[in-house]
């Protein structure tokens, strides 16, 4: 839909040719391929993963023609496997005719069981992905071989992308683009193969073929999916060259024109009233916190097909908008305000890295404001946002900002407040006469993206969510605690101060974290700080690493030392690691604790920080290093012993 | 605003000390309320056939502009009912106004466990919403099949003020309805008849919300609901029963088992044949049969109108590999029987439908098909859908329930699945530590049986993703802390369905050893299992669900290092009740310390009132596994 919304195609012309696919075919006569010993024990291996992209034109209606052909051979080992690969999805969006669908197993015994195509079910309307042809593999055996070969008309847009990478290893992954005589642009991402000029059916063509295509795997501190390696291309009609910034260019001009008013909607008076109660002078930073409030508080954004939701005056009766949309209502409440923006255009950096130098309408996804003169973000269709940096999902990603005179620029969205996201800790400790148990009363602050998220939860979830949270919130980890106190303060979505924290206030008491060892104590001061996690790498690290968000944790733990006990094990308190940037040598991010004892209080300090958003692969092992401290300070214990 | 837990639970007292005294309850806390909630059910009988609609009405108020997401509004239909005539708006008690729903779309969804159904919905937002608006949805199902009335919950996932069900019915249909969790609410009943026309009503007022808990047993097993069914209706003097008990349900399955596809069926009896023909004992047959349908069929579903409870032919299914539950039950059914094996079709409900069929006599009572044989006088329960589950046990999410059994067109036979042994789902393990340089050094074997091994397996299929073995060891059992490292894993007996699955490894285990000054803490509990169990009493409202009975027995090794002698070893602690316990004890022989371990629940289901008892055994389990040995130097 966004892409209807965000493109007016260029037009098209001439020539014509048969087309490959109607050639390409499968083996008359297929065997089972030899896979290796080590593959043998995977769930599933690809065998091959071929796509065939065609452009061609018509030759008495000079339209571009595009077709698709996807074909794949995946050998299935295990339930698993079978369980992955048994069902076919095959997405009609944009598809203007299947030109043929079809599948077959090959058994471990080579016996093979075509797909009967009266099996294949349709499927209309399904949430926001549109209408499906979907089937179930037949005959598929442990150690089958499963191939489907299907090919599609599309509606010709002029570009289009796939990815090559799946979590399972792909043996032989092909990327063929055939465009003949006319123009087009290519180009993969993450791999170090290059693309082949080679003549398909005597037309231009492309060839990218990858051997060995490993699994994308789950790691930490990752985006494994948006890291996968993929193709985009453009081709554009017969005798035009399309460059990439006539492209974006197209792109400002259009939303520009739908969404920057040149007059405003007088509906939208009335609420400028609510919004301002009548205040004549409010800082910029008051409006766009008033207008995200209200906008917050009586608009619900709402995916589906309905176009009005885009229509502004359809949107502030109904209160019920798009994406797109609201964004019209913004731009009408800050022109009424006067507040300068920016229109971002962007994408969630986990599902796809946004790329200025080829465009693609596949990564205009995501929709955020920006009010330079606060250096500030909105996010319009995010419901537990309010002002301040983007959310952390786009963080990182790089973004089109529009103006309201229409002109752009690309940036990388970064956060602007280095110290926005923060947890302050004091944890007070005291133990009962006997060394049954321990109390901890503690008081905690949370700014920026942790007390986004602790609001969201706290207004949104459901009971169980709710409950879960506050385990969260009080000690995780401690297993037999029992919470005697628990009280929140700022919890509202709605703040109008800027990155106000969340507060919260508890006292809980716990047995277990008390050991009695004959004649001593042992007390499990690490786990007051919660349970951590830990980077496990047993294989190489594969993906780039990136944070969910830069966050600082500054910790002060007071344990009252019990009379006539002194303490003994507290080398393992104090940590130093870090990771120093090549460029400045300053800590970009460290775990430090150290104690000190004042009288019968022993007082132990923690700071953990990580200032940047993203760390080199090359110097994994130093942040891991980092990252694991926290979870070596969680074992830590120390001895109490009768003086 | 300020949310202060603590402070609501004192208002919540408040409140119900306020409602003793004759106020009504205040739902003013909450974000989202139902005003009301009214079905009316009107059938018709028109010669044979039935007309049967559903007018359901309901109305909600925004009580804060947190959750507005309740707006999003959606209405689920499948080839048996039709939604008509939806009238839905927002009024704003702000301005007067209402504003219609001008756009509603009808949508799909993929379900992960049903791989093509006709279920769709209708989809609309409300508009307008913000705090103080109030909801108003009217609309019309049309039920096409006079089996399926459905349930009416009094309550619901938040507060409800009024909620209403009445049917209408003329004097010529007989009625049945149970209602089930109603008896801390009050709910009035009332009949009237004018001219020929019956009508029912059932209304509570100001039911509380009531939402799920993971660990918890379904909402129908707490929520309060009634059940409506027609049980029979007089036509020309004679009366036709529809479902007036489960005689009635059973003909209904008989008839629709009446239509499976039986062609080719001569292609299963040889599959039946060949894996059968070298074995001497039906037993041994019936285990034979019952595992090639485990490893060569996968489960795919489609709920298709009737399609959905007709299984489909067993030679299609052998050919394509595939089928549900129902399509599994028949083709075990026919292979059965072709060897000679006693076995019949057999409905069930899962453990999260609480009814039993004299209670329900409607297909809300069953949810699943399994195959139930019969050798040498012992009835075995067949389930083709749970691919690890040993032969000779029921799957675990059937223990408790009933089974309707069909033996022939017009008999069958109900027989509940009795709760499987602890002793028949038992992990052993035994562990041998050194300690060297301070770190943990582990070397320790698993034998896993029953619903132990197949709990695991489907862990390690569907949730283990892309984690590396290690990881995913890590973090199941959890053994040590999250710093141990696991070496050589071997896994045995995967797919052996017979033989107890056998997981060995090494650990070392880095920051678990204490050492203050001459002397090393050492604690043997590596796996803690249940120490995470205890229940948050105050918080958690309903009973707690446990999905299978099990036994863990431990025996750890420990070899004190050279120049150590062991100063303290602790104390033998244990706790027994007949649902649970635990026994450990601590022994001392040459240079090695002998840790003994027995663990078990045996139970499926901790009640409310027992929660005290539960916590008792968790605490006492979780100090028993704080016990270090102290070793010091000689």
């Amino acid at each position: 839909m966004t892409k209807q919304i965000l493109f007016v195609l260029l037009i098209a012309s001439t020539n014509c040719f048969s087309q490959y696919y109607k050639s390409y075919d499968w083996s008359e006569k297929p065997k089972l391929h030899t896979i290796t010993a080590d593959e043998q024990k995977e769930h599933s291996i690809g065998i091959l993963k071929k796509n065939i992209v065609e452009y061609t034109t018509a030759a008495l209606t000079s339209d571009l023609k595009a077709y698709e052909t996807f074909h794949t051979i995946t050998r299935v080992n295990d339930e698993k496997g079978i369980g992955q690969h048994n069902t076919v999805y095959i997405p009609m969006y944009d598809v203007k005719n299947v030109i043929d669908i079809k599948a077959r197993t090959i058994n471990s015994k080579g016996k093979i069981t075509l797909l009967n195509k009266d099996n294949i079910k349709e499927v209309k309307n399904v949430e926001e992905y549109g209408d499906f042809k979907i089937f179930a593999i037949e005959g598929v055996e442990k150690n089958s071989e499963i191939e489907v070969l299907y090919t599609v008309e599309k509606n010709a847009d002029l570009f289009g992308s796939e990815t090559l990478q799946s979590n399972y290893k792909i043996k032989t992954a092909q990327f063929l683009y055939i465009t003949g005589d006319l123009n087009s642009e290519i180009k993969a991402y993450r791999t170090a193969s290059k693309f082949e000029s080679v003549t398909t059916d005597g037309k231009a063509s492309k060839l990218l073929e990858i051997k060995n295509i490993p699994a994308m795997i789950e790691e930490e501190y990752a985006t494994p999916d948006a890291n996968k390696i993929a193709v985009v291309y453009q081709c554009f009609p017969k005798g035009q060259n399309i460059t990439q910034e006539m492209f974006w260019n197209n792109v400002v001009t259009n939303v520009g024109n739908k969404i920057i008013p040149e007059t405003v909607n007088p509906k939208v008076d009335a609420d400028i009233q609510t919004i301002t109660k009548g205040q004549k002078d409010l800082t910029t930073y008051q409006k766009i916190v008033l207008v995200d409030n209200f906008v917050k508080s009586n608009f619900t954004v709402v995916k589906n097909n309905n176009e009005e939701l885009s229509d502004l005056d359809y949107v502030l009766k109904n209160r019920s908008s798009s994406d797109f949309g609201i964004l019209k209502v913004y731009a009408n409440y800050f022109k009424t305000l006067d507040v300068a923006y920016e229109l971002v255009i962007t994408a969630n950096r986990f599902t796809y890295k946004f790329d200025p130098d080829f465009f693609i309408p596949n990564m205009l996804r995501d929709f955020l404001i920006y009010i330079p003169s606060e250096d500030k973000y909105i996010s319009p269709d995010r419901v537990e946002y309010r002002v301040g940096e983007a959310p952390f999902n786009i963080l990182g990603n790089y973004g089109l900002f529009i103006n309201e005179e229409f002109g752009y620029y690309f940036s990388k969205i970064v956060q602007s407040d280095p110290n926005f996201s923060t947890i302050k800790r004091n944890t007070d400790i005291t133990f009962n006469d006997d060394f049954e148990s321990a109390t901890l009363k503690q008081h905690q602050e949370y700014t920026g993206h942790w007390s986004i998220t602790n609001r969201a939860v706290l207004s949104l979830s459901s009971d169980q969510g709710i409950k879960e949270f506050k385990d969260y919130l009080t000690g995780s980890g401690i297993e037999d605690k029992v919470i005697e106190s628990y009280e929140v303060e700022n919890g509202d979505m709605n703040q109008t101060e800027y990155n106000k924290p969340f507060i919260t206030k508890s006292t809980i008491s716990s047995e277990s974290i008390i050991e009695d060892a004959g004649d001593s104590y042992l007390f499990q001061i690490g786990k007051v700080i919660g349970t951590q996690s830990e980077l496990y790498q047993e294989t190489e690290r594969v993906n780039p690493i990136e944070m969910t968000y830069p966050n600082q944790y500054d910790y002060t733990i007071t344990v009252n030392i019990p009379d006539g006990y002194t303490v003994e094990g507290l080398n393992s308190l104090n940590i130093d690691k870090s990771y120093k940037s090549n460029s400045t040598g300053e800590k970009i991010c460290k775990f430090e604790s150290s104690y000190k004892l004042e009288g019968n209080k022993l007082i132990i300090t923690i700071q953990e920080f990580y200032k940047s958003n993203e760390y080199d692969l090359n110097r994994y092992e130093e942040f891991r290093s980092v990252i694991n401290a926290a979870s070596d300070f969680n074992k830590a214990s120390i001895v109490f012993k009768t003086k | 605003m300020i949310i202060n837990l603590n402070y609501m639970r004192y208002l919540l007292v408040l409140f119900l000390l306020v409602s003793f005294l004759g106020y009504s309850q205040d739902f003013s806390n909450e974000d989202f309320i139902y005003l009301k909630r009214h079905e009316h059910i009107k059938i018709g009988l028109v010669k044979q056939s039935f007309e049967i609609t559903k007018l359901v009405s309901e109305q909600a108020e925004y009580l804060s502009a947190n959750k507005l997401y309740f707006a999003n509004e959606s209405m689920s239909f499948d080839s048996f009912t039709s939604i008509e005539d939806i009238d839905a708006y927002t009024y704003l008690p702000s301005s007067n106004k209402n504003i219609k729903v001008d756009y509603i779309e009808t949508k799909r969804e993929f379900d992960n466990g049903i791989f093509y159904s006709d279920q769709e919905s209708k989809i609309f937002t409300f508009p307008a919403v913000t705090k103080g608006a109030i909801t108003n949805l009217n609309y019309k199902e049309v039920i096409k099949d006079p089996h399926f009335l459905g349930l009416f919950r009094f309550g619901t996932y938040v507060p409800t003020k009024s909620a209403q069900l009445s049917i209408e019915f003329p004097s010529n249909i007989s009625i049945g309805y149970i209602d089930f969790n109603t008896k801390d609410i009050s709910v009035d009943f009332k009949q009237e008849t004018s001219k020929d026309i019956t009508t029912y009503t059932w209304t509570a007022n100001n039911t509380k919300g009531y939402q799920s808990e993971d660990d918890g047993e379904s909402v129908l097993y707490f929520v309060p609901h009634i059940i409506v069914y027609i049980k029979s209706y007089e036509y020309k003097g004679e009366r036709y029963n529809v479902l007036n008990d489960v005689n009635d349900l059973y003909k209904w399955y008989a008839s629709l088992v009446d239509q499976i596809d039986t062609n080719d069926l001569q292609k299963v009896y040889k599959i039946a044949n060949d894996i059968t023909k070298s074995l001497p004992t039906k037993r041994e047959k019936a285990e034979a049969i019952f595992h090639w349908v485990q490893n060569n069929i996968n489960y795919v579903a489609f709920e298709d109108g009737l399609g959905g409870f007709i299984p489909r032919g067993a030679a299609s299914v052998c050919d394509k590999r595939y089928g549900d539950c129902k399509d599994m039950a028949n083709l075990l059914y026919e292979m059965l029987n072709h060897v000679g094996i006693e076995a019949y079709r057999t409905w069930i409900g899962t453990r999260d439908r609480p009814y039993t069929y004299s209670q329900v006599p409607t297909p809300m009572v069953d949810n699943h098909m399994i195959t139930t044989a019969i050798i040498d006088g012992e009835t075995i329960f067949l389930d083709g859908t749970d691919s690890y589950v040993p032969f000779g046990m029921p799957s675990a999410f059937t223990q408790t329930k009933e089974a309707l059994l069909g033996i022939n067109s017009t008999t069958f036979k109900l027989i509940t699945v009795p709760v499987q042994k602890a002793e028949q789902s038992v992990t052993d393990v035994n562990t041998a530590i050194h300690i060297k340089d301070d770190m943990f050094i582990v070397t320790e074997k698993r034998l896993l049986s029953g619903y132990e091994k197949v709990e695991f397996i489907t862990d390690y299929l569907y949730k283990k993703a892309t984690k590396t073995e290690e990881e995913f060891l890590n973090t199941t059992l959890a053994l040590g802390n999250n710093k141990t490292s696991y070496n050589n894993i071997t896994k045995q007996n995967f797919d052996n369905k017979r033989n107890p699955l056998e997981l060995a490894y090494n650990l070392t285990i880095d920051n678990y050893v204490k050492k203050v000054g001459t002397k090393l803490y050492i604690n043997l509990d590596i796996d803690r299992v249940l120490s995470k169990s205890k229940v948050d009493i105050e918080d958690k409202k309903y009973d707690k669900k446990i999905d299978h009975t099990y036994t863990k027995n431990y025996v750890t090794i420990l070899t004190i290092p050279e120049g150590y002698t062991a100063s303290f070893i602790p104390e033998d602690l244990s706790f027994e009740n007949e649902n649970y316990g635990y026994k450990i004890t601590y022994t001392q022989k040459d240079n090695t310390i002998i840790q003994h371990k027995n663990i078990f629940v045996n139970t499926l289901s901790v009640k409310k009132q027992d929660f005290e008892s539960w916590n008792e055994f968790i605490k006492s389990l979780i100090k028993a596994y704080k016990k270090s040995i102290i070793l010091e130097q000689k």
